[in-house]
């Protein structure tokens, strides 16, 4: 029985275990490696003291020394806590402590791993471990984590609903919001995703999404379980490193967010290449404008293209769009995964009649736990095993779902959501400010950008290159304001409610 | 190579990155991306930044770490296009 995803990946080794899983660079882990590699880091995480229940942090680019330590810790029966790599040390820190790790595993060459170090309590242990790029990568894992012959990767005995993953994702407030995966949820989407993508041991991805946000974490896992190869980029600040990769390592699956796309278009010419053997592109992160999705799919004739959408709260995906109803349904983010059960409800939580919008809200086996440690905004989100996503949607009369909107105001950079009030969180700790609202700008590139808007107080100076300053030393890049501007007044409501969408 | 060349690179990064003008906060030779100084957008404003402020087009086959992943390799690449022209 598939318990876990740790099982997905012993089939996907038992099928072929010489087989390519992971590529990085000049690094190249087979599917035995990986196993090994997994059956160590368990061993080592035991030996640090851990017991099954625990947390571990991973702080690591995208790279095959994070996913043996996934691996390890699954099979070791503890939860993981991926770590975003772009924030800073003390938002690191604070995760680390709000999840209650008790290990933290990262790579030494990390810029922040040294102050993180410094700002964790006494009692959370670390464990430097390096990503090597070339074809030593392997045998210095290896030596790292002390493997020794004789270590099995087990398939560990874990309930469905056993916590495996805990996944820090932007909050409508600045405190962390943890989102728990169970052993169930990872298992139940990735099964249904490898299925829907019909992911197969022929299939080479290639992924720039980092695996600490849910669709990366996805596409990692279902390339894996369908025993696929996956080729490891971090992001696309070099997109031509990414389209000679596609073109010369005969990649058939890439996945992006509109953005993604938006750069690859822009900045180099897709056309130039060959790409006949890209079989499927996946989208999802957001609404992609419909002549973006027209455009690629002229770049890339042999491929398929899937709309998708989901949510971390949704383990990962929740809806897709069938390649082959595109064109007639443009727009439109599909219908339910298979297992899924999705409602648009009105106020009073009535189920709504196709073309009007309402809440999306959704209902399955990839639904999560809860937040972490946080009871209440657990009950607001998922009410009776169903999940409300904050989205806005309707439906057509053959029960396709269209986006309409959120309820929640927040700003979609690119693939990331940032929360307004955390950035106004860290704004108010600047002094001079009497008030501030952040809001959206439109961004060519990555759809919106973060805004802020800043009333000082009489006498006050503050200039936009340190209220830019004091926000990167506090948050990830992606959450700086872009435009910094000063105003005299805010624009409100009646009722003195800040008017965010005014200031966009 | 000349040093007023650095220098503007490095100011441009530092102004709009790190939002500084202490130098001592970004050494010739670091890696952009690895320090994570920039993300991909950083990288396009970069790009934007030699094309529109040092005069030299950046090809789609120019993106590449070698030419841009430091100020001394910006600052080469750049010199080098120029030599070019």
């Amino acid at each position: 029985m598939v318990a876990s995803l740790v099982d997905l990946l012993l089939a996907s080794a038992g099928r072929d275990s010489g087989k390519a899983a992971l590529r990085r660079r000049q690094a190249t882990w087979t599917y035995g490696d990986l196993v090994r590699g997994a059956a160590a880091a368990a061993v080592r995480l035991r030996a640090a003291g851990l017991e099954p229940g625990d947390r571990v942090g991973l702080l690591f680019r995208n790279c095959p020394e994070y996913v043996a330590f996934f691996y390890g810790a699954l099979a070791a029966r503890l939860a993981v806590v991926p770590l975003n790599v772009q924030e800073r040390a003390s938002v690191l820190a604070a995760q680390v402590a709000h999840g209650g790790a008790r290990l933290l595993v990262g790579d030494p060459d990390h810029p922040e791993w040294v102050a993180l170090k410094a700002a964790l309590p006494a009692d959370i242990v670390t464990l430097d471990v390096t990503a090597v790029d070339d074809d030593a990568s392997v045998a210095t894992f290896m030596q790292a984590v002390g493997a020794a012959s004789g270590q099995v990767l087990a398939s560990p005995a874990v309930a469905r609903d056993d916590m495996a993953v805990l996944l820090y994702t932007s909050g409508t407030t600045g405190r962390p919001k943890g989102v728990m995966l169970s052993h169930g949820n990872l298992v139940a989407n990735n099964v249904t995703i490898i299925d829907y993508l019909q992911l197969g041991p022929d299939d080479v991805g290639l992924t720039v999404m980092p695996f600490h946000f849910s669709y990366g974490n996805s596409v990692l896992h279902t390339h894996l379980g369908a025993g696929a190869t996956l080729l490891l980029e971090d992001n696309l600040a070099y997109p031509m490193v990414v389209m000679q990769r596609l073109q010369n390592e005969r990649v058939t699956g890439f996945s992006g967010v509109p953005s993604t796309f938006a750069i690859l278009m822009s900045r180099t010419r897709i056309e130039d290449f060959d790409l006949g053997s890209m079989r499927y592109l996946t989208q999802a992160g957001g609404a992609m404008t419909r002549a973006a999705i027209q455009r690629m799919r002229q770049l890339v004739p042999s491929a398929r293209f899937f709309v998708m959408y989901g949510q971390t709260e949704a383990t990962a995906r929740l809806t897709y769009l069938p390649p082959e109803r595109l064109d007639e349904k443009l727009g439109s983010i599909g219908k339910a995964l298979a297992g899924v059960d999705i409602e648009v409800r009105g106020p009073r939580g009535e189920v709504l009649p196709p073309g009007q919008t309402g809440e999306l809200c959704a209902r399955g086996p990839n639904i999560m736990l809860g937040y972490w440690r946080d009871e209440e905004a657990t009950r607001e989100a998922v009410v009776e095993g169903w999940l409300h996503t904050g989205d806005l949607a309707h439906t057509d009369e053959d029960g396709f779902l269209y986006i309409d909107g959120r309820l929640v105001e927040m700003i979609k950079v690119g693939s990331f959501r940032v929360s307004p009030l955390e950035v106004e969180e860290v704004l108010a700790t600047l002094p001079g400010i009497a008030e501030m609202a952040v809001a959206s700008m439109p961004d060519e590139l990555l759809g919106q950008a973060v805004k802020a808007v800043l009333v000082l107080r009489e006498g006050a100076s503050l200039d936009e290159r340190a209220v830019k300053a004091h926000c990167r030393a506090r948050l990830a890049a992606y959450k700086v304001p872009k435009v910094v501007e000063f105003a005299r007044e805010l624009p409100r409501t009646s009722s003195g409610k800040i008017q965010r969408f005014k200031l966009s | 190579m000349s040093d007023s060349l650095r220098d503007r690179i490095q100011k441009f990064i530092l102004e709009n990155y790190l939002f500084t003008s202490d130098q001592s906060a970004l050494g010739l030779d670091d890696s952009l991306l690895g320090r994570g100084i920039v993300d991909s957008t950083g990288m396009l404003e970069i790009i934007m930044f030699i094309e529109e402020q040092l005069g030299v087009t950046v090809k789609d086959e120019d993106m590449v770490p070698e030419n841009l992943d430091s100020v001394s390799r910006i600052a080469a690449f750049v010199e080098s296009r120029r030599k070019v022209a």
